[in-house]
């Protein structure tokens, strides 16, 4: 059986010698179920979108967001996730950045201490947070001393926010940094700058497309945060927790217009994040001319 | 006047690597050139590292005009990377990739009256029409362009290359050579090749250092230390081709280079050797014969005419270095 074409017709069969054509089958089948794999899956994660659209009028709309106090929830949720983000990159960009240079002694222990929040049941989590700053806690009786309370609060709340969503921004960081080669840090310093100023001029634009990417995850995860939300910080009432609400009173129809608005509220910042990033790492990889 | 006040560059080190121990100690005076000439791995990389500060020395100093670079001293801290003034050129090379060719060289200028040297630098490299590329975008010879002229820029005092012309294409090597030699005249500093190329090693002029294993066997003048190997591995290592032992000594070998040949006796020019041609091939545009001395040893010569395999013929090895092992 012949299932090569013969080498002198190469260019008009357009086959490759040495490739059998039940070879070639297989791999034009398995493009074609991977495709539809992914269409599927696509359609898939829209699906709720689409339901969420279907359910809702303008009418429910009107009802539900349009008393005066109705949107409270949503600039606590704003509020309270920027600060949280704040907090995050202040305290974790320095750890991710030394965490991806090997400059810290028990990486791998310090790495765990990072991914644990991921791996914990968000509601266990608020749990823990009550013995640690609760009122009762050790952490708890310090922050009454300063006049924070940790629960109930709108600390709280950033709290909450932050052992929910810090993980994704200082896991991304890192990433972020780790594809920095550190011999072209060293190159700058070399020619003249001093460390913090090879940073802002090497480090940080050539990892800023991976920073984006991890603080605008850290930010959906933080306007979404519910688990460890409803335990430590049931007030003041964010987005997450107005839906949960509306949901217990008035049932799905009730829910549905604060469901739209968190999606309006925290996905924009995601969306434009990861368009720029990505059209940044196309001109950083020359892809694109400037 | 003491020396450290003559001396630009001294180099004192040593460098425990996982597979070898690298040594090296030399000097350099102002607008000094050594090319430091060895095969991959022999530690070349290493030492032009080392001599930049950044990489930890196990003993010794690194001193650029008298001031601490890499080591440790009672009481002296090594220079901050900015003050060290020194230019690296590394290999693979190192660009900034979100920055234009022309941001890239510019990079290490401080004061605003250099860059309209940038314009003139960009010229010599062939670089003025990528000017504004990215770097990034950029193939492996540009690339090279790019370091060199980032390098040359830069207010070093010394510079280091490290097979900076690898990828540039041939034509191109002289004139690029001539500029880093001539930057380096022109602001009396120092500067050191790394190449595994014994050619390009001779071409920058200056001093010739020969390492292998981590050792700098014999460091000395470009043309004397190829015509005077101190060992036969460093004979090997320079191109020689073979060894005849020299005749009542032991351990005594007269090293033959293939290209310092004459076809047939001449006493007075040299050692006559005797022996049968074993193999030809071409070699660029001469013939490489592999002729089997009558001690039984073998060696290499290059030929204009090729001449029949198991000829018996004489030729004279021109004052051929006596090397031990």
């Amino acid at each position: 059986m012949k299932t090569t074409a013969p080498a002198g017709n190469l260019a008009a069969t357009g086959v490759v010698p040495g490739f059998p054509t039940a070879t070639r089958i297989v791999a034009r089948g398995s493009t074609a179920l991977a495709l539809l794999g992914a269409l599927a899956i696509w359609l898939a994660l829209l699906g709720p979108f689409a339901v969420l659209i279907q359910h809702l009028s303008f009418h429910s709309i009107r009802a539900a967001l349009g008393p005066p106090g109705a949107l409270d929830a949503l600039w606590v949720s704003l509020g309270a996730s920027a600060s949280a983000l704040g907090a995050m990159v202040l305290l974790g960009t320095p750890l991710a950045y030394l965490l991806a240079r090997g400059r810290l002694p028990l990486a791998r222990l310090v790495e765990l201490g990072i991914i644990l929040p991921l791996m914990m049941p968000p509601l266990v989590i608020g749990l823990l947070l009550i013995f640690l700053i609760g009122p009762q806690g050790t952490l708890g009786n310090l922050l009454a001393d300063i006049h924070l309370t940790g629960t109930n609060t709108f600390f709280a709340l950033i709290v909450a926010e932050f052992y929910e969503a810090a993980p994704f921004y200082v896991l991304g960081a890192h990433a972020a940094f780790a594809s920095v080669d550190p011999r072209i840090e060293q190159d700058a310093t070399l020619l003249g700058d001093r460390p913090l100023k090879a940073f802002r001029r090497i480090t940080l634009p050539l990892s800023a497309p991976g920073l984006a990417t991890g603080l605008a995850t850290a930010w959906a995860r933080a306007m979404g945060a519910f688990g460890a939300v409803i335990i430590i910080a049931y007030y003041p009432r964010g987005l997450p927790n107005q839906i949960f609400i509306a949901f217990q009173e008035f049932g799905l129809s009730g829910s549905l217009p604060f469901a739209l608005l968190l999606i309006v509220a925290a996905l924009p910042l995601p969306i434009l994040a990861y368009l720029w990033s990505a059209r940044t790492r196309a001109r950083v990889a020359g892809t694109e001319t400037p | 006047m003491s020396a450290a006040t003559t001396t630009l560059l001294d180099v004192d080190l040593e460098v425990e690597r996982r597979d070898v121990i690298v040594r090296a100690g030399f000097a350099l005076t102002n607008g000094q050139r050594l090319a430091i000439f060895g095969t991959s791995g022999a530690g070349k990389t290493t030492i032009l590292e080392s001599i930049a500060g950044l990489t930890h020395l196990s003993r010794g100093t690194v001193r650029i005009d008298g001031r601490l670079v890499a080591g440790r001293t009672k009481g002296e801290s090594p220079l901050a990377p900015r003050d060290r003034q020194v230019a690296l050129v590394r290999q693979p090379t190192t660009l900034f990739p979100h920055l234009t060719v022309e941001q890239n060289v510019a990079y290490g200028i401080r004061r605003s009256p250099a860059r309209g040297r940038v314009a003139e630098l960009l010229d010599r490299l062939g670089l003025t029409l990528l000017a504004r590329a990215r770097a990034a975008a950029l193939s492996g010879g540009q690339r090279q362009r790019v370091a060199l002229g980032r390098a040359l820029a830069s207010p070093f005092r010394v510079l280091l290359l490290d097979e900076p012309l690898s990828a540039v294409d041939v034509a191109a090597h002289e004139a690029l050579r001539v500029l880093a030699a001539e930057t380096v005249d022109e602001r009396e500093a120092a500067g050191i090749l790394v190449t595994h190329d014994l050619t390009e090693a001779q071409a920058f002029g200056g001093q010739l250092g020969i390492i292998d294993g981590g050792r700098l066997l014999q460091l000395g003048g470009a043309h004397e230390v190829v015509l005077s190997p101190v060992s036969r591995r460093v004979a090997e290592l320079v191109g020689y081709g073979g060894f005849v032992p020299v005749p009542a000594a032991t351990d005594r070998w007269f090293a033959i280079h293939p290209d310092r040949i004459l076809l047939g006796a001449a006493p007075e020019r040299g050692v006559i050797l005797t022996g049968t041609v074993l193999s030809t091939r071409p070699f660029g545009p001469r013939y490489e014969c592999v002729v089997a001395e009558r001690c039984g040893e073998q060696f290499t010569v290059h030929v204009d005419e090729p001449p029949d395999a198991g000829v018996e013929c004489t030729v004279t090895a021109l004052d051929p270095p006596v090397v031990a092992a």
